[in-house]
């Protein structure tokens, strides 16, 4: 179990709060000249400022909104860190669904509204918030899927796995929440930070963490997740991060993006995300950002000065490294084909169910219920049986020109397919 | 693990006559060596379990050329409950110091490397199924990948008791 080649990620939003009205420019590929321009100096010493044994303690923000840039970044720092010290990273991504490494996008996502504002579709119940695109992300840690905008801020550190646990840095920024006025913060014991919404307050210890003079014994009310944490671990090194929800816009239809419609219908192996209620903090991100920054120096201000603070940016796509992890994160193979083995059940009003196996995001069986074989099934198994789920734009399309007797039975069965195994365009800019 | 001498003496005592109270090399793995002198056409140092720093192990098997890799007890401790391993695919082709997988556990990734190049020729198809088993048995039902490979590995690995003093250290 070692150093990472795999890919992690975590999410930010778009822009911070002073450039929110400025809309994120699209990365294009090595074509775009606009970042190449000025950007010479800063990206050659990036890595060798990350990668100086002398640099024990060190911030970064970052000034991108984009989602595998930044996660990028980040595996970069992992990777290439000393290995004894210890670095902030903090960043917003603009609007994203983020699964965790080995999550399921098609039982997790509400894959049918990322289509939204890009195409015009017929509306569907699921007629999507007006939020425009919204990006999917695989990232490189584990966990769940959390939802990104530009009122959350990502935090990760990265530090030696010998002084690593799950709690310690979630700690940290608890202490930095109640530092702004956010009594009721605490570290739960999924390891994430939640509100207590207890409606009465009692004596509790300022100094722990882990409970606040809200907490309730019965868990009820429910405290609320305002940050959901993830790790990812080489020999040496381990890096959390986590969201921090401090003021949405979107709150109100985060759930529709993590609510799929195929959710009953799939299972699969992996891991499945644990839904919680969530909350905003209601606290100014640029304001709380720079606490985070303080109270990072101050946790460790035995080791040191903080040894280099820099914002950086899309120059940082010139680092082969960052730009080779960039290149992978946005490819098919890791997006789709990346999914644990799953089965879907396609079920009709009528007629027989039917299970789909599938594995490195292929087809890999077609089984009809029992003794309810046809000959309209063996051709819709031929047909399905090898198809590799990425490659698919329109499985109606896909049916018809695989199917020679194509009938209502077929078109019944692409639209299940298109209802619960959508492949949405990827990457989406 | 065995060293070559202590292989042979368990050899020696096997076929005399006169040992006849249990003797601590008298277990069932040395029986099985004993019996089958050919094995020893490939030097026994070879084919003892050998553990990386990234807290792997590797197996030759008899005739040397398919290596068993798995993760040590220590890592499968360190994870705590595996809910999810990531297998490499049969046929792959892996060079030494590739990540042929990952584990996760408590919202964790960590990546499974492998000591030596070749090419993927079994996997433990049973982990998909129970990950946790890996937290049970980790060096021995609960192995991840068989490797088959051109060459001997070439980079630092550990015995045994390296690997102890190694773990006993970080």
């Amino acid at each position: 179990m070692a150093p990472s080649r795999g890919l992690q990620l975590s999410c930010t939003f778009r822009g911070f709060v002073q450039c929110r009205s400025i809309s994120h420019r699209p990365i294009q590929t090595a074509t775009t000249p606009t970042w190449l321009a000025h950007a010479r100096r800063p990206y050659s010493s990036f890595t060798k400022n990350v990668s100086n044994p002398a640099h024990k303690l060190q911030s970064y923000v970052s000034r991108s909104s984009d989602p595998y840039l930044n996660l990028s970044i980040e595996d970069h720092i992992l990777r290439k860190s000393p290995p004894d010290s210890t670095v902030l990273f903090l960043y917003v991504n603009r609007p994203c669904v983020v699964l965790g490494r080995n999550q399921n996008p098609w039982s997790e996502v509400n894959l049918g509204i990322l289509d939204a504002a890009t195409e015009v579709k017929e509306l569907k119940d699921t007629e999507p918030p007006g939020i425009g695109v919204v990006d999917i992300v695989r990232r490189r840690s584990g966990g769940g899927t959390v939802f990104h905008d530009e009122g959350n801020l990502n935090w990760s550190i990265t530090c030696p796995r010998s002084e690593f646990t799950r709690d310690k840095h979630a700690e940290m920024v608890v202490r930095a929440l109640r530092r702004q006025g956010i009594e009721r913060a605490r570290v739960n014991e999924r390891h994430d930070i939640v509100l207590d919404q207890g409606h009465e307050k009692r004596p509790a210890d300022p100094e722990d963490t882990h409970r606040t003079p809200y907490t309730v014994d019965d868990g009820i009310p429910k405290p609320l997740k305002v940050s959901g944490s993830a790790y990812k671990l080489t020999r040496l090194r381990a890096l959390h991060h986590a969201t921090t929800l401090l003021e949405s816009p979107n709150l109100h239809i985060i759930s529709q993006y993590l609510r799929s419609p195929a959710k009953h219908n799939i299972e699969a192996k992996g891991v499945e995300s644990v839904s919680s209620p969530v909350s905003n903090i209601g606290l100014d991100l640029k304001a709380y950002q720079k606490r985070l920054q303080e109270v990072f120096a101050e946790t460790y201000a035995s080791v040191g000065k903080t040894d280099i603070a820099e914002t950086v940016g899309d120059e940082l796509l010139n680092i082969p490294d960052i730009k080779k992890g960039y290149d992978e994160l946005r490819t098919l193979e890791w997006m789709w084909a990346q999914t644990p083995q799953f089965d879907t059940k396609l079920d009709f009003v009528d007629g027989p169910e039917i299970t789909l196996n599938v594995h490195h995001g292929i087809i890999k069986s077609f089984d009809v219920e029992e003794h309810a074989v046809d000959d309209t099934h063996e051709d819709l198994r031929t047909a399905l049986v090898g198809t590799k789920l990425q490659d698919v734009k329109d499985w109606s399309i896909l049916l018809q020109a695989k199917v020679e007797s194509y009938n209502d039975r077929c078109a019944a069965v692409a639209r299940r397919l298109e209802e619960l195994l959508p492949v949405p365009e990827f990457p989406r800019r | 693990m065995a060293s070559r001498s202590s292989v042979v003496r368990a050899a020696r005592q096997l076929t005399s006559a006169a040992v006849k109270r249990p003797s601590p090399f008298a277990c069932q793995q040395w029986r099985r060596t004993a019996q089958m002198p050919r094995l020893f056409t490939v030097s026994a140092q070879s084919k003892e379990k050998k553990y990386t720093e990234d807290h792997e192990w590797i197996e030759a098997s008899a005739d040397g050329k398919t290596y068993t890799l798995g993760i040590s007890e220590y890592a499968a401790k360190a994870l705590g409950d595996v809910v999810y391993i990531e297998l490499p695919q049969v046929d792959l082709e892996v060079g030494e110091g590739d990540a042929i997988g990952a584990v996760e556990s408590v919202k964790s990734a960590s990546d499974i490397l492998t000591p030596v190049s070749g090419t993927v020729a079994e996997v433990n198809e049973a982990l998909e199924q129970k990950p946790g088993d890996i937290n049970k048995d980790p060096e021995g039902e609960a192995w991840i990948a068989k490797i088959t490979v051109s060459g001997e590995p070439a980079g630092k690995l550990m015995s045994e008791a390296e690997y102890k003093e190694f773990t006993e250290e970080a």
